[in-house]
């Protein structure tokens, strides 16, 4: 296997063991902790398969911006102190089947497709994709910003306090 | 790594995804685990459109407005869940059954 495999698997394998951590502790920081690997080992496959400015973003959107939104809602929220009360096996056992349903229907159609690996190795570069957005794609790239501020104004006008206990603060 | 080991990780990542979405009760958490469904089906995205896409350019542009629309439902979400919280003092989903009565 070549480094440019090894490199590959290892950071697929932090992938896979940061969602692991993400679904599988109690404790809801160490979820965010174990998101917040996941989406690093996903930014790593994504170099991997030559798209170094998508692995940035993510690095910067996930890691930076969501998971750091993530711990100020628990803190805002959570109620850390409360005991935990164990959920039913029967619950748990049927959200695992679902997925192991799901997860093997999709297994047998990728394992069973005949992929035509010939014509893998071409990768597009920053500038490419920087090209595409401002010439095909661009009522999407400005839609895209639009969507975003319109969410963070409806963010803050949700989650501001409102009626007499929090009037004029936020 | 082939075509297919990409396409595995992606699964995984799915399929982790999906089982947290049912079997979480706390509302980031469920979260967390549609945002770890997306990046399956981002890293499905950019490995199919190297593949069989004339423009491996386009895969990444649909994979960074993925991004952007994930970052905007987030913060809506995780405004709704103070919201939620503050009126009912409760982000367990078993909790917040309003609806039902």
């Amino acid at each position: 296997m070549t480094a440019h495999g090894v490199v590959t698997v290892a950071m697929a394998a932090v992938a896979v063991a940061g969602a692991l951590m993400a679904v599988g502790f109690r404790n809801i920081f160490h979820n965010i902790l174990g998101f917040a690997l996941a989406m690093l080992g996903v930014a790593g496959v994504f170099l991997s398969l030559g798209a170094d400015f998508v692995a940035a973003v993510f690095i910067l959107v996930y890691v930076g911006a969501v998971a750091i939104a993530m711990v100020y809602a628990v803190m805002l929220s959570q109620p850390l102190d409360q005991p935990f009360v164990p959920r039913s096996t029967a619950k748990i056992g049927a959200a695992a089947a679902v997925a192991l349903l799901v997860a093997g229907a999709l297994w047998h159609v990728m394992a069973g497709a005949a992929w035509h690996e010939e014509a893998w190795g071409q990768t597009a570069t920053a500038a490419q994709v920087g090209r595409r957005f401002l010439t095909d794609y661009v009522l999407a790239f400005e839609l895209i910003s639009v969507l975003l501020v319109v969410a963070m104004m409806g963010a803050v006008m949700v989650a501001r306090r409102t009626g007499a206990e929090g009037r004029g603060r936020w | 790594m082939s075509i297919t080991g990409y396409l595995t990780v992606a699964l995984l990542l799915f399929g982790i995804g999906l089982y947290g979405l049912i079997a979480r009760r706390s509302l980031v958490a469920m979260l967390i685990a549609i945002e770890l469904m997306l990046a399956g089906i981002s890293i499905n995205i950019i490995a199919l459109t190297r593949l069989v896409g004339r423009d491996p350019a386009v895969g990444q542009v649909v994979v960074l407005i993925l991004a952007g629309v994930a970052a905007a439902e987030t913060a809506i979400a995780l405004s709704l869940f103070v919201a939620i919280h503050r009126s009912a003092h409760a982000i367990d989903v078993e909790k917040l059954s309003e609806l039902r009565r």
